[in-house]
């Protein structure tokens, strides 16, 4: 038989779609072709297969040899058919038997000496095995744990090509991996008993995280606004399984996995340098951006107003859907992008507006341009906005102990368990017809909020926010009803004059 | 005769504007009617002219056509008075320093005008004081003057035009120009509520050293000044200054104690100054008689933290000063823990015991 197949998988934004890889060698003038929309790196994939099967001490036929990557519509891209390639070259020598191949999906790149080097995204191509009903899985060694971690297809470690061709030939002890044991709920690294001060900030993320607002912190510098922000993740409840997977898949698909599933919710602070695509992903080789990065976790972007304002504008998918979408010519990826947004800034250029200790030098017009740089409909996104005023000498030096991270987080679990089983969603997600269903307000509440419209001007986002946070301050307290009390302290984070203008 | 005379006087408001110091004041004995004829090199050697000004005055010369600025300036609605023209403000001819020509939008109060100015970057509290009093004086109808700066002058205007009172506004930059741009409404409220003054002609750009140059006006224009709130070299102690030397009345409002805010006008009080510690008494002293409808401002006998709100409102409304006090530091001071701080805030607000900043920090408000 001339024509050998091998089953590959190819990642597909964070999903892995099955790819066929046929291999035909013939009669004619020896040559070696790759077909099926291949990029570069999978046409360089000729010189490594040729000589990584030479290097492992087999032959290479000395004929015709055509690979085909099917489907051909599907762009393939990156040097992970390296090993499925060989494979199949191996198959129609006879070196590996034909059957061995059918029920196996295979990724790896090829070293020049017959080596293997890791692929991005292992998490996901297990996930596809498992989908396209393969029963095993051979991938370079580094990545079997991670793969190993979805279970439902049996995972296999390689090094080399050699090893490769032992296992499938039956030669081999199959190194299969197992999953590795469940390493969840890790003690949180960074505690909120370790902060003092700054009682009004955590109660502030205490609501954030029960209610899944987003949050805005601003405050001159070193008041600790990323020291508390830092803390978020570690009161947020912990991960679920399907989103532990997700997670996992998406920093996989970035080639950032540590081989094992991500149980911690992620804390991605970029730069404000960042670039678009740093920021939502893509790339002419597209990877998932920061937003995704931080997918089910916590995205910090201090300095918010030194970010570009073009920048700043993709994020707008994302806030809104819980997802980024990303066009290119050949075709159209999705990235999970459910995050909770917690921004930073200084008041004013100088960092000192409103401090009580240092006279701000910034003038009116100066600080109303700097905070006119965050575009609106960025803002109308957050729920909460705090300042954080510098800590005092006592609160620097800590020597109180404050309320640990665990303990508000049972709190924010619960407030969270009640939000589900009515609505579904968290509060944050309350809008238009569900908002007032939820959020209605009787009698002293409906009066409060009346006088509260007129006196502090409340625009019609500014009043759906406070009701919104009303709703998850009375969950923390585990009432039904939204009481004058918490529409009160709703009112306390709200946008102040500055940011209307 | 007079014609030329004021056609004299507004070629000297142009050439002030431009060469920045008084030419007005040198002139000596040089006849206002020969101004125009006189060759630049005579009139700039008679009137102690530096070198510089000798160019701008040769320039200025070439391209000055009355009747081209006379026709620009009613095309623009805008009046001009020099002190040949009977409605010049007399009280602006007993300055060292008169203006040569007074540009006009709107209309001029004849008299009984006081200036209230103070910092741009005032405290809530300032602010708060400065509408407070703009309102005292407008509901009797006592003229508000002031800078159109943003700040305590802002408030000022804002207070008088909400009891609908006229109001004034003294420009350091052309006739025709909104500076700062923000307060564009406010300028088009103070036009038709009273008038915009300034001494310079149209387009003139707002330069720094116009600012102090046309403080001088607007203590010329008033009765009295009062510095409401105002920093260690600010340019409303300049005011105060030009308002001494014009034998005015100076007034401060006192000012927190160790405030940087509020240094400079404490200080003024501490050199001499009135002190505007009653509202009542002041508007009285500048107003004729008891005008219907005017708020009265007795003297606050209610206690300082009162008994009627419940027992955590009042802990947290002593736990906030009267100066911006950040939440941590209210839960610090009043022991109130977070979850009841933080509604007590709101409601006090809402009560309008307490102002809230822009950064968040809440304020004592006096008069809820």
């Amino acid at each position: 038989m001339s024509v050998c197949r091998a089953r590959s998988l190819s990642l597909f934004g964070i999903d892995a779609l099955p790819v066929e890889v046929e291999v035909d060698v013939s009669a004619g003038l020896p040559g070696f072709s790759i077909v099926g929309l291949p990029d570069a790196a999978v046409q360089e994939a000729r010189e490594r297969v040729r000589v990584a099967i030479s290097n492992s001490g087999f032959k290479f036929p000395t004929r015709k040899v055509i690979v085909n990557l099917a489907p051909a519509n599907l762009r393939k891209e990156g040097a992970a058919f390296d090993l499925p390639i060989a494979l199949a070259i191996l198959a129609v020598s006879g070196v590996v038997p034909v059957e061995a191949l059918a029920g196996a999906g295979v990724v790896g790149e090829l070293s020049l000496d017959g080596g293997l080097r890791g692929v991005r995204g292992a998490l996901s191509m297990a996930e596809g095995a498992r989908r396209e009903g393969l029963a095993r899985l051979i991938l370079p060694e580094g990545n079997a744990p991670e793969a190993a971690a979805i279970g439902g297809v049996e995972v296999y470690g390689v090094r080399t090509l050699r090893e490769t061709v032992d296992l499938l030939g039956g030669r081999a002890d199959a190194r299969r991996v197992e999953p590795a044991s469940d390493g969840r709920h890790a003690p949180v690294a960074e505690d909120f008993a370790d902060v003092a001060g700054q009682r009004y900030a955590k109660r502030a993320l205490e609501v954030a995280a029960a209610g899944g607002h987003n949050l805005l912190l601003s405050g001159p510098p070193g008041s600790g606004k990323t020291m508390l922000a830092r803390r978020l993740p570690g009161i947020l409840p912990p991960l679920t399984v399907e989103e532990s997977i997700e997670v996992t898949k998406v920093h996989s698909a970035a080639g950032e996995g540590n081989g094992a599933l991500v149980n911690e919710r992620p804390f991605r602070a970029p730069h404000h340098t960042i670039s678009t695509s740093g920021l939502a992903g893509g790339g002419s080789n597209p990877r998932p951006g920061e937003v995704s990065l931080a997918h089910h976790g916590v995205l910090f972007l201090d300095e918010l107003p030194e970010f570009s304002r073009m920048t700043l504008e993709v994020l707008r998918q994302p806030l809104e859907d819980g997802r980024v979408t990303i066009s290119r010519v050949a075709a159209t990826l999705t990235y999970p992008a459910r995050v909770t947004l917690v921004c930073s800034m200084n008041p004013c250029p100088c960092g000192y507006a409103g401090d009580s200790r240092r006279i701000c030098r910034c003038s009116e017009a100066q600080i109303s341009r700097y905070q006119g740089r965050i575009s609106g409909p960025l803002l109308d996104r957050i729920d909460l906005f705090v300042h954080v005023p510098r800590l005092t000498r006592e609160e620097l030096r800590g020597v109180k102990s404050a309320e640990p991270s665990e303990a508000i987080r049972e709190r924010v679990m619960r407030s969270r368990a009640v939000q589900t089983e009515r609505q579904g969603t968290p509060n944050s997600a309350l809008a238009g017809r569900l908002l007032r269903e939820v959020c209605a307000l009787r009698g002293d509440g409906e009066a409060l909020f009346s006088r509260a419209i007129d006196r502090m001007g409340l625009s019609g986002r500014g009043h759906d926010r406070v009701l919104r946070v009303a709703r998850t301050v009375a969950d923390l307290r585990g009432e039904r009803e939204i009481a004058v009390e918490h529409i009160a302290e709703a009112l306390n984070y709200r946008r102040s004059r500055f940011f209307d203008c | 005769m007079t014609a030329e005379e004021r056609t004299a006087y507004l070629f000297l408001a142009l050439l002030q504007a431009r060469v920045g110091s008084s030419v007005l004041s040198r002139l000596g004995d040089v006849p206002l009617a020969e101004i125009l004829a006189m060759p630049p090199a005579e009139l700039a050697e008679r009137a102690r002219m530096a070198q510089s000004a000798l160019g701008i005055l040769e320039g200025l010369r070439r391209d000055f056509y009355p009747a081209v600025v006379y026709s620009r300036l009613s095309e623009e609605g805008v009046g001009v008075l020099t002190p040949v023209d009977a409605g010049y403000p007399e009280r602006l001819r007993e300055i060292p320093d008169p203006p040569p020509a007074l540009f006009v939008k709107g209309r001029l109060p004849d008299e009984g005008m006081v200036a209230l100015v103070g910092s741009r970057k005032a405290s809530a509290t300032g602010i708060e004081a400065a509408r407070t009093l703009g309102r005292a004086l407008g509901e009797r109808g006592v003229c508000v003057v002031s800078g159109l700066a943003l700040g305590v002058d802002a408030a000022a205007h804002e207070g008088a035009l909400e009891a609908g009172g006229p109001t004034v506004g003294v420009l350091g930059c052309g006739i025709d120009v909104v500076y700062p741009r923000i307060n564009r409404s406010l300028f088009e409220g103070v036009r038709r509520n009273g008038a915009i003054v300034s001494e310079y002609y149209l387009g003139e750009a707002p330069l720094a050293w116009r600012f102090p140059a046309r403080n001088r006006i607007i203590a010329g224009l008033c009765d009295a000044v009062v510095v409401v709130e105002a920093p260690h070299k600010s340019g409303a102690l300049i005011t105060g200054g030009h308002a001494l030397e014009s034998g005015r009345d100076v007034w401060a409002v006192p000012g927190l104690f160790m405030a940087a805010e509020c240094r400079g006008s404490n200080k003024l009080l501490a050199d001499g100054a009135s002190v505007l510690w009653d509202i009542q008494e002041f508007v009285d002293a500048y107003s004729s008689g008891v005008v219907e409808g005017a708020t009265d401002h007795p003297s606050l006998d209610a206690a300082p933290v009162p008994a009627e709100l419940p027992p955590a409102e009042r802990a947290v409304l002593s736990g906030v000063g009267f100066e911006p006090t950040e939440v941590d530091e209210v839960a610090g001071r009043s022991g109130v823990e977070m979850h009841e701080l933080l509604p007590a805030l709101a409601l006090l607000e809402l009560k309008g015991y307490l102002g809230r900043d822009f950064s968040g920090s809440y304020v004592r408000r006096v008069a809820p």
